[in-house]
């Protein structure tokens, strides 16, 4: 379809790419700017050259930093979708006892993250928790899941996942409810059996789905924030200092904007690497298809 | 021509909006100056606040104070930088004392020394700018004492008598011995004690084991010996005791941890800060017995909570309203009236008598232990870097002293560097 004019497909873009200007490449190139300075917003900025990321790079910070933020969208990406697959199988079914379930699933993920955090603060506190109360009752060892930092993070994972599964779930019903059943009814014709039905049927279908559940998954893991600062604000030992959180605390609690500008940017940087990672994975995937 | 006038009276709109935060008006309601203070309480402080707000606009007819929640000290103190460098500040507002000489550094406080009385405030000398801050006499007068307060030890009355016979530990020795008798492991689970994992209860027992946090001179020192001996009792309490119970949360978080948790009777001995006294004392089924944090070599308490400071952005009739306000806390009756129904300490030396001369203190042995304990307060340096030390370098490094059972020498080796960096 040809334009008739020469700027109208312009004039279309224009208000799309001047939010995007405003709002994403203005605050980033900010960003990076303000990222060669030491600045508190009270005193006069001072030009540092690349000293905040030598900083953040010397002690090892930065790259703690995105190890745990990867380890944390890792859990939560792999948790989300197998549970919310898992959950989308066995509750694919008419009824209203399932209907019930699927409801009481997806419940969580409109719970606003604030309720869900405080609840499971609660709930893990390793002496007064319904967690400590089952542990204690199969003789397990008591478990400060949320002081002890080998436990920590995949705590909060685990809440996160128990978060967004719902989500998951409903994308997945919705996948699997698309997958014809003539197909299925042929494989089972042929013998395949309830496994070899979903390996070499159902699974093929549901990739476009798992792939959009992948996504949304690990943009929520990397946005996680409010779980981060109501149950454990970065601690114990900076061992749930994720990416957001740590931008939040440089610029808010340590008033280091400096610091802040370059965390963003190295966090721009390794979402982008993850983005165009994966947009290669899928067009390397749609040509082979092809 | 309708178009040009248009453009220009735009032009002349944005003009005038663009040059308003260079040259600020003084703010006006029915008739008299209004004033802007943004605070950091929630809860029942909150509402003691407001109540004396209330109290000051009723008692004249020149100033409106009027008080806006700003989240928490650490939040309230965000909005407050980030409202400074947009020229959008309040009037005045109150900070954490590590944070006064930060902010004085940067210059946006104003000098009170010249408002009427300002330098004949009777306050009380440990709380007061002069002897909070080692110097604190010889720089402008920026701070004005409002809720200041001190870590204290607070003990479950029922079980210490039951169980210790009332016995209430002097010093560390005699506080791992009393934690150890009161830990239950079994059934309904009891921790012997219980702190936040935090910079001010570290500084506490730096002070009480012979050091110093940060020398006169604002070289941050961290203790040396004194600095380790502190950490290396505290991961005894954890690791070895196993008599303490690391609160979850950081900063606030972890200091409300321990608060429900002393109130639940799942923690025997706290040390927490006295501006709890009231809440525990009103919350607890059991009698709150407040007493001075143990000693090493000696006691020693780091002073605590906020001072009111004024900012110098502001108008002069708008600083001149604040700095009305602020005498007027200070008066013997609404210090009276904020400590005894807060559990913060009375900041001015009339109010103390009159508490001590109208049988408060009898009547109330706890706020007595709280005003007593101000004969270890040891004072901060006058130094700018102190609150980045705090926040950047100290925080994070008791944690993994603490939690991970890292060499005390090693982490706080690694920590003197950073600060000296700084």
């Amino acid at each position: 379809m040809k334009p008739r004019a020469r700027w109208h497909p312009w004039a279309m873009l224009g208000p799309s790419l001047a939010l995007l200007v405003v709002f994403f490449v203005v605050p980033v190139v900010l960003a990076a700017y303000q990222s060669l300075f030491a600045w508190d917003m009270l005193t006069p900025p001072e030009a540092v050259g690349a000293d905040n990321y030598r900083a953040l790079m010397a002690r090892g910070e930065l790259w703690r930093i995105v190890g745990r933020t990867l380890g944390f969208s890792a859990m939560v990406v792999v948790g989300a979708m197998s549970l919310g697959l898992a959950l989308a199988i066995l509750l694919n079914r008419r009824g209203r006892f399932f209907a019930f379930v699927r409801g009481a699933v997806f419940s969580a993920y409109v719970v606003s993250w604030v309720a869900v955090a405080l609840l499971w603060t609660w709930m893990l506190d390793p002496d007064g928790g319904i967690v400590a109360a089952l542990f204690r009752g199969v003789g397990l060892p008591r478990v400060g899941f949320l002081t002890d930092t080998r436990f920590v993070l995949p705590a909060l994972a685990a809440v996160t996942v128990w978060k967004i599964t719902g989500y998951a779930m409903i994308v997945f019903l919705s996948g699997l409810q698309s997958v014809p059943p003539q197909l299925l009814e042929a494989a089972a014709l042929d013998g395949a059996g309830p496994f070899a039905r979903f390996r070499y049927v159902t699974w093929p279908l549901l990739r476009p789905t798992a792939a959009f559940v992948a996504t949304t998954s690990l943009i929520v893991s990397f946005q996680a924030f409010d779980v981060v600062r109501i149950m454990t604000q970065g601690g114990p030992a900076n061992a749930t200092t994720l990416f957001v959180y740590a931008i939040y605390e440089q610029v808010f609690l340590n008033l280091s904007v400096g610091k802040a500008s370059a965390l963003t940017v190295v966090f721009f940087v390794v979402l982008f690497a993850l983005a165009t990672a994966q947009l290669r994975a899928w067009r390397a995937r749609g040509s082979g298809a092809s | 021509m309708l178009r040009r006038d248009l453009l220009r009276a735009l032009a002349a709109s944005i003009a005038t909006s663009a040059a308003l935060p260079a040259c600020r008006r003084t703010r006006r309601t029915n008739g008299r100056t209004l004033v802007t203070l943004w605070f950091a309480y929630g809860g029942k402080n909150r509402e003691v606040l407001l109540d004396l707000v209330r109290r000051f606009n009723a008692s004249q007819s020149r100033v409106t104070v009027e008080a806006t929640y700003q989240g928490d000290y650490f939040e309230a103190l965000a909005k407050l930088r980030t409202a400074i460098a947009a020229d959008a500040a309040p009037t005045f507002s109150h900070v954490v004392g590590e944070v006064v000489p930060y902010l004085a550094r940067a210059n946006v406080l104003e000098p009170l020394d010249a408002y009427d009385g300002a330098r004949a405030l009777p306050l009380v000398r440990a709380l007061a700018q002069s002897g909070s801050y080692v110097g604190g006499a010889e720089q402008p007068l920026v701070a004005i004492p409002f809720n200041r307060s001190t870590p204290i030890m607070y003990l479950n009355g029922d079980v210490v008598a039951r169980e210790l016979g009332g016995k209430i530990p002097q010093t560390w020795t005699e506080l791992e011995s009393a934690a150890v008798q009161l830990t239950r492991r079994d059934g309904d689970v009891r921790w012997g004690f219980e702190v936040p994992i935090s910079w001010w209860f570290w500084v506490a027992m730096v002070g009480q084991a012979g050091g110093r946090v940060v020398a006169d001179d604002g070289t941050p020192t961290l203790g040396g010996a004194a600095g380790e001996k502190a950490l290396r009792f505290w991961q005894k309490l954890v690791h070895e005791a196993r008599v303490m119970r690391p609160p979850p949360g950081r900063d606030y978080n972890a200091w409300q941890a321990t608060n429900q948790d002393f109130l639940a009777g799942r923690a025997a001995i706290v040390w927490t800060s006295t501006a709890f006294l009231r809440y525990l004392e009103e919350n607890a089924r059991f009698p709150v017995v407040a007493a001075p944090l143990p000693g090493d070599v000696k006691r020693s308490v780091p002073t605590g909570g906020t001072f009111f400071v004024v900012l110098r952005a502001a108008p002069s009739e708008e600083k001149q309203g604040a700095w009305e306000f602020l005498r007027w806390m200070c008066d013997a009756d609404q210090t009276i009236d904020w400590a005894t129904r807060t559990g913060y300490l009375p900041v001015s030396e009339p109010a103390i008598a009159k508490l001590d001369g109208n049988g408060w203190y009898a009547a109330h042995p706890n706020d007595r232990v709280a005003y007593a304990q101000l004969a270890d307060a040891d004072p901060w340096p006058w130094a700018p870097t102190l609150f980045r030390i705090q926040r950047d370098v100290i925080e994070p490094k008791l944690e993994e002293a603490i939690l991970r059972n890292r060499d005390p020498h090693a982490v706080l080796d690694e920590a003197r560097a950073e600060a000296l960096a700084r």
